[in-house]
């Protein structure tokens, strides 16, 4: 029986660890965390465009040697096609 | 004004030669020439390979052997030639990058809007240049010969060909940047967050080095004058005078130095005094006459050759050997 209890409190206790965890992150990192993920991203995006550039009429890297990065953006390939070519309004400059 | 300097006395002048390119427009004999400059130099006992960048495959038709996509083929003792079929190289390459992004990625299919554009990047035709460019470097930074004598593509190309290496290891040095940079945020939103990194980016990197590597070889290689002769081909007529006096400025404006010019095809100018050759021949002859002034006046002292014009087609080994008599 109190084995059982142990076992309950110490869930609860993690439980409040990982509260509180959350809420300073939250509170103090999730900006940082955001902005840098964001400025990642449009560096890969740029980076996607210089290399891949000819996927949508940008040549800038001959295909040659575009394909040898080809594999390591193959992940990325969708989501920034995505990204150039999507329809753009006043909201994206607020998010 | 300093001497003229012959082709022979140029070689030998410069033992630290190692790279000898023959540039010039289509059908003045670049060829040849090469052909010649190898045979000389594989009789001198060094080891020595003739390439040919020209997609028009040549070194087939003057050797008169099947030389094209065959790999080094050795024609004589320590003459050998090289002639890549770009097409074939581009489909192995193509299939190489397949195979990798399906084992990268565990998948069974290249997915379908990637190998699209797997298949309309190899239709480009800067394609088979840059194959070719690629085969090139491969040969020289593998340095299993004393010489390597390069029959260039003609003009134009040429020059777009080595001038890329410039304008694209900035490229490069751009990227590798914007690379480096995305890394960094991303270590940090890693960091702060806790979660786990990314993989695969230092490989990226070392792709990235590794294709600026081959880049900067052949920039650094053609401003090497130590190492690298460029000689430009042209023929005793008006056009090639002017394409090789653009060429020059195109040279100079890339910072690459030229070791001199190789006037070709110049028809004897005894036969002026031959009564029984024609009226039409010797019209030719005076042409010709004139245009080599115009060439002794504007590139002088550059000029390490003059070869004549032969009686028949400069074809096969015992030919080749004949031309390289006459120029050495």
């Amino acid at each position: 029986m109190t084995e059982e209890k142990n076992q309950k409190e110490e869930k609860k206790e993690s439980e409040v660890k990982k509260a509180v965890k959350g809420l300073v992150y939250g509170m103090a990192m999730h900006g940082m965390v955001t902005y840098a993920l964001k400025t990642r991203m449009h560096l890969e995006n740029l980076f996607m465009l210089i290399t891949m550039g000819d996927m949508l009429g940008v040549p800038i890297l001959p295909p040659y040697y575009s394909l040898r990065l080809l594999p390591y953006s193959v992940p990325h390939v969708k989501t920034w096609k995505r990204t150039l070519l999507r329809e753009r309004d006043v909201t994206d400059t607020i998010f | 004004m300093s001497e003229r300097i012959k082709l022979k006395e140029y070689i030998l002048n410069n033992p630290g030669l190692k790279y000898i390119l023959f540039g010039g427009k289509g059908g003045l004999g670049k060829t040849t020439l090469s052909a010649a400059t190898a045979y000389w130099l594989a009789q001198q006992g060094k080891r020595v390979v003739v390439f040919s960048t020209d997609p028009q495959a040549s070194l087939t038709d003057i050797f008169e052997k099947t030389i094209f996509g065959k790999g080094e083929v050795e024609l004589a003792r320590n003459l050998f030639a090289l002639e890549i079929d770009a097409d074939k190289r581009i489909a192995a390459y193509q299939e190489e990058i397949r195979g990798k992004i399906k084992k990268m990625h565990g998948l069974e299919q290249v997915p379908e809007e990637i190998e699209e554009y797997i298949r309309s990047a190899a239709a480009e035709p800067a394609m088979a240049e840059s194959a070719t460019f690629d085969a090139m470097v491969e040969l020289m930074s593998g340095g299993q010969f004393d010489y390597y004598i390069f029959d260039m593509m003609p003009h134009g190309h040429a020059i777009r060909f080595l001038s890329m290496a410039e304008i694209l290891d900035t490229w490069v040095d751009k990227i590798v940047e914007t690379r480096k940079k995305a890394d960094e945020y991303g270590d940090v939103a890693t960091v702060l967050s806790g979660k786990g990194g990314l993989a695969q980016e230092d490989e990226m990197v070392n792709e990235l080095s590794f294709i600026r590597s081959r880049l900067s070889f052949v920039s650094n290689m053609i401003r090497d004058k130590e190492h690298t002769a460029f000689f430009y081909v042209l023929i005793p007529e008006s056009m090639p005078i002017m394409d090789t006096k653009k060429a020059l400025e195109m040279f100079q404006a890339f910072n690459i130095p030229l070791s001199g010019v190789v006037v070709n095809q110049v028809y004897p100018v005894e036969l002026l005094k031959d009564p029984t050759v024609p009226i039409y021949l010797k019209n030719r002859i005076k042409m010709q006459q004139k245009y080599l002034d115009t060439i002794w006046g504007e590139f002088g002292t550059l000029i390490r050759a003059i070869v004549p014009m032969f009686d028949r087609e400069p074809k096969g080994l015992d030919m080749i050997s004949k031309i390289s008599k006459i120029i050495f």
